[in-house]
């Protein structure tokens, strides 16, 4: 069956909107023109309470099942893969992705035309270990070619750019398997690299690589994925939108559970198209920051960190005192306009 | 006697079905066309949206937007962007704007009093529809004071400057037939100035008005109609066999008609560009309306320089010139529309240029008696650099 495109949902208009597939949307858009908002203790509700009413984000909800994900899911979801051994011992770690357009609810009553690995954004994010034989699959369920590269070592027809052979561009309806060792050990990242590159990555094509060191991080109490990015909604080069984890907003109205003296880690890519920087910044706290994560020592104690297009890095810290905190972009208008969130620290 | 052939009597049920048979088929047409599409694809990739965001409102911590749907079809709102800041918005009646359908859309908001704002509201298709807020401050609500005000400004604009103007009417009686004509050459030349700076003026609004209701169309409508009108009216008038002074009397109270339906236009604007505080940067403007308006005074006494006109005449002159600009004001400031001043600058175009007309005639009627082409022409120029140099020097 020929899967339901953004356009044909709004064509259909009235008659799907009365149909179940339309149901929910509609029931948030009334709900944003008559009753404003969730009332059950989200932190933007009881931010807009203490400023009476004066605070930037959304009201009500995207609509997560639809979307087929979830961001607050997203911050804990590792893909180790399918795992077996080689004759030589070696780790493998097999995966499937696929590449499909899918309409991606990002705020209240907007739909994203997105181009997804596996119909979420981020991409689902692939964790190794050093030297562990990777293998990814790569369907094309989509309408134009894609790739994957990835930032690591592997050979060249394994980079997943146009002119590197069959893996540089993959047509719909086709398939490649990019298979390479996960090395160096860090944070690292994958995306789309077929041209135009800023709008292929932009749509969506993107996601976390995680290559573990042989001896492993130092246990932690909680790991976290931020994938910061934003959304060009209205095609003109510059982003409307942004978010960690896609939604804009979403930890504002749905702030991380921690709690007190927790130690805490988070892998942090950023790889936003169309502005130059990105940066986190912590509320109330400093943390250690280990960039691109090839280093088991960290290389500054800060509370905020700036990242170029494509750089990551891991964040950790520990909370001493209960409470709400903030977490968000210090480019304060990437903030306002979605790059924002809440930890709520527990006793 | 001639024999009129006799038409066999037809039916009324015959005439009516023959006058609809026509539209019988036009609707059988249009109904085949709807269903197949006439073998055209007509699915455009993405709904085409307008959204004519007519005026707002600013209160305290308050943004209030009043927005038409232009569009083929409904449109819903689903977010705002203000200053690269996501802020909540509430639609009342509803965020679904039914195509025609007006909403009102509500964001809390901490605006400063004399910055600029730019807001993008965004459609559920990711359409963004920009406003800009050059310059912050409290919108001022219909109440005694603030309507005491805009009438101030129209009597500033419109009534007094053609009120000092009339005062040269002593004076100017005393000049001999030569001058006079002369008078009316200038006046023709301000009125053509006039005319086409509100053509002009309408064709700006026009592009401010939603494509539904065809700004262009209207002026056309708005012009023609009025000048054919007041063309008609006039031609009754000489009919009724009135005396020469009685008809240069009318004249002059049409010259004041078609100056003050062109006052009233500036009176819209002045109003309307209150509102987004454009006066406010300064009463520059106001100056310079009293200036160039002097000169429309001037205008209105000239057809009847050569007889007496009673003060109550001159008087009711300078109201008919003037006060349109306080109505003007009013409009413009409290209930802006740019089709209504679509409409009001085309009449008011269509009355210059009928006025223009009859001055014409005036003017031949005097010149064939004693040609003076000089006159004429360096009059008619002179009244045009008259309003030309003004604007020069205030614009």
């Amino acid at each position: 069956m020929k899967s339901l495109t953004r356009r044909d949902f709004l064509k259909l208009g009235g008659v799907a909107l009365a149909g179940t597939a339309g149901g929910a949307l509609l029931t948030q858009q009334n709900t944003l023109a008559a009753e404003p908002g969730m009332k059950h203790g989200s932190a933007a509700i009881q931010m807009q309470e203490h400023n009476g009413g004066l605070v930037p984000g959304t009201f009500g909800e995207v609509n997560h099942e639809k979307n087929g994900f979830n961001p607050t899911d997203i911050l804990y979801d590792f893909d180790y893969g399918k795992v077996s051994t080689l004759p030589n011992g070696q780790t493998l770690r097999e995966y499937e992705i696929v590449v499909i357009n899918k309409d991606i609810e990002i705020v209240p009553g907007i739909l994203f035309a997105a181009w997804t690995y596996n119909g979420r954004i981020p991409g689902p994010t692939l964790r190794a270990t050093e030297g562990d034989r990777i293998r990814i699959r790569l369907v094309n369920g989509s309408n134009h070619p894609h790739t994957m590269h990835f930032h690591g070592f592997h050979p060249s027809e394994m980079d997943g750019v146009p002119g590197t052979g069959p893996g540089g561009s993959v047509a719909p309806g086709d398939s490649f398997t990019y298979e390479f060792d996960a090395e160096p050990f860090g944070l690292h990242l994958y995306h789309c690299h077929v041209f135009p590159l800023a709008r292929h990555i932009a749509k969506g094509l993107y996601g976390t690589f995680i290559v573990d060191p042989k001896q492993g991080r130092p246990l932690v109490d909680r790991e976290m994925v931020m994938v910061m990015s934003g959304f060009d909604v209205d095609f003109d080069d510059a982003n409307d939108f942004y978010a960690v984890n896609a939604i804009p907003f979403h930890y504002q109205n749905h702030p991380i559970q921690i709690k007190v003296g927790e130690k805490i880690r988070i892998y942090l890519v950023n790889i936003l198209e169309y502005d130059l920087l990105n940066s986190f910044h912590l509320h109330a706290n400093f943390f250690h920051y280990y960039p691109t994560g090839t280093s088991l020592t960290p290389a500054e104690f800060t509370d905020t960190i700036i990242q170029g297009q494509a750089q990551r890095g891991i964040l950790e810290f520990t909370y001493k005192y209960p409470g709400m905190y903030m977490f968000h972009a210090h480019i304060t208008e990437f903030a306002e306009l979605g790059w924002n969130g809440m930890f709520e620290v527990l006793a | 006697m001639n024999q009129q052939p006799v038409q066999p009597p037809r039916s009324i049920f015959t005439t009516l079905g023959l006058l609809l048979l026509p539209i019988i088929l036009l609707a059988g047409v249009i109904a085949v066309f709807l269903n197949t599409g006439g073998g055209l694809n007509l699915e455009a990739p993405v709904p085409v949206e307008t959204l004519t965001i007519e005026r707002y409102v600013l209160k305290d911590n308050l943004i209030e937007i009043y927005v038409q749907n232009t569009s083929p079809q409904e449109i819903t709102l689903a977010q705002a962007i203000i200053n690269a800041a996501v802020w909540p918005i509430e639609v009342s009646p509803n965020a679904t704007i039914p195509r025609l359908g007006r909403a009102v859309v509500h964001i809390n908001y901490p605006w400063s009093y004399g910055e600029a704002y730019a807001v993008t509201l965004f459609s559920a298709n990711s359409i963004p529809f920009n406003l800009e807020i050059p310059v912050a401050f409290e919108t001022q609500e219909p109440n005694s004071k603030s309507f005491w005000s805009f009438a101030l400004i129209g009597l500033y604009v419109g009534v007094i400057p053609v009120f000092l103007g009339i005062f040269w009417f002593p004076i100017l009686r005393t000049l001999g037939k030569k001058w006079m004509t002369f008078l009316m050459a200038v006046t023709a030349g301000l009125l053509v100035f006039l005319g086409l700076d509100t053509i002009a003026e309408a064709f700006d609004q026009a592009a401010n008005v939603p494509g539904a209701f065809q700004g262009i169309g209207l002026i056309g409508i708005g012009a023609v109609s009025t000048f054919l009108l007041l063309d008609a009216i006039s031609k009754r008038q000489a009919d009724t066999g009135r005396d020469e002074a009685a008809k240069r009397l009318s004249l002059a109270f049409m010259i004041a008609t078609g100056i003050g339906i062109h006052n009233l236009g500036e009176g819209l604007a002045i109003g309307a560009s209150y509102n987004i505080g454009e006066i406010s940067l300064g009463t520059f403007l106001v100056v310079g309306f009293i200036i160039q308006n002097i000169t429309e005074g001037l205008g209105i006494i000239a057809p009847v320089l050569r007889d007496r006109p009673s003060l109550g005449s001159l008087a009711l002159m300078g109201l008919v010139g003037g006060a349109p600009a306080i109505l003007g004001a009013w409009i413009g400031g409290f209930a802006p529309s740019p089709t209504l001043a679509v409409l009001f600058l085309a009449i008011g175009a269509g009355a210059i240029f009928q006025v223009v007309y009859e001055v014409a005639k005036l003017i031949q009627k005097d010149t064939v008696k004693q040609p003076t082409p000089g006159m004429v022409f360096s009059g008619v120029l002179a009244g045009m650099l008259l309003l030309w140099v003004t604007g020069l020097l205030i614009k």
